[in-house]
């Protein structure tokens, strides 16, 4: 089915007008079956853009300045919504006992909510800290690796600073989350958060 | 001929800087998503200050892309 259809020519219909109709016209049918490679879709969709198949390069480039815009939309949000967010850094509450805890033991237990797991090391006999016991790196949990005297994450091998929280080594970009602490009558209490 | 040829080649050098650019910015959603969970403020203002001038950038860039 892939006859042409012959125009007729200014001589075939004199006085119609047309110079340009001095020679014959051939159009090529809109394609009523599918050719070879094309889906069988097109037999019941015939229609097609003249230039469905191509992109030029400033349409491509159009989609990579939109795409870009976009993302420095959300990038500007990300940071709106960083500064205006507010961290639930916890409420001061009473842990416990200082005696409870023997220098170099830890004490586990949940701040700011039940559900944010966190770990009391006592460096020393008046020296105590506290950390978000989640990884920066993935969210594993840590413990107090008392032979190395630091932070350990099993997960990806991430290490941390007893006393400080920094990392050491390991995946982790961010040191873990800090709870700041204060003895009160031989009571330890938390303070609040800083993430 | 030999001047079309050199605006076709601009044109495609405009093309690649602009995908630069624009992979540069993937990387900066992901340094202002770090600073986020950070709560890093002043890192996600300043990729986010990086990433609009990017996108100028790449918008200004697109205005001299031939059709």
């Amino acid at each position: 089915m892939s006859a042409k259809r012959t125009v007729p020519s200014e001589a075939d219909h004199p006085g119609t007008g047309s110079s340009q109709a001095a020679e014959p016209l051939t159009v090529e049918p809109q394609a009523a079956e599918p050719q070879a490679g094309e889906p069988l879709w097109k037999r019941d969709f015939p229609y097609e853009s003249l230039a469905e198949d191509e992109v030029t390069r400033r349409e491509f480039a159009r989609f990579l300045v939109a795409g870009a815009g976009v993302m420095a939309a959300g990038n500007v949000g990300l940071a709106a919504w960083t500064q205006l967010r507010r961290i639930n850094t916890g409420e001061p509450r009473a842990l416990v006992p200082l005696d409870e805890v023997a220098v170099g033991e830890t004490y586990l237990f949940a701040y700011p909510e039940d559900a944010d797991p966190a770990i009391l090391l006592r460096l020393s006999d008046t020296e105590v800290v506290a950390f978000s016991q989640k990884c920066t790196h993935l969210g594993c949990v840590v413990y107090f690796d008392a032979d190395e005297s630091r932070w350990h994450c099993p997960c990806h091998e991430g290490n941390f600073d007893a006393a400080t929280g920094a990392v050491i080594s390991g995946p982790p970009s961010r040191a873990l989350g800090r709870i700041d602490l204060e003895v009160r009558d031989q009571v330890i209490w938390a303070l609040g958060y800083q993430p | 001929m030999r001047a079309s040829r050199r605006s076709g080649r601009a044109s495609s050098a405009l093309l690649m800087y602009v995908i630069i650019l624009v992979a540069f910015q993937v990387f900066l959603l992901t340094v202002t998503v770090e600073a986020f969970m950070a709560d890093d403020e002043g890192l996600a203002w300043a990729a986010a200050a990086v990433s609009v001038v990017l996108a100028g950038a790449s918008a200004v860039l697109f205005r001299y892309l031939r059709p």
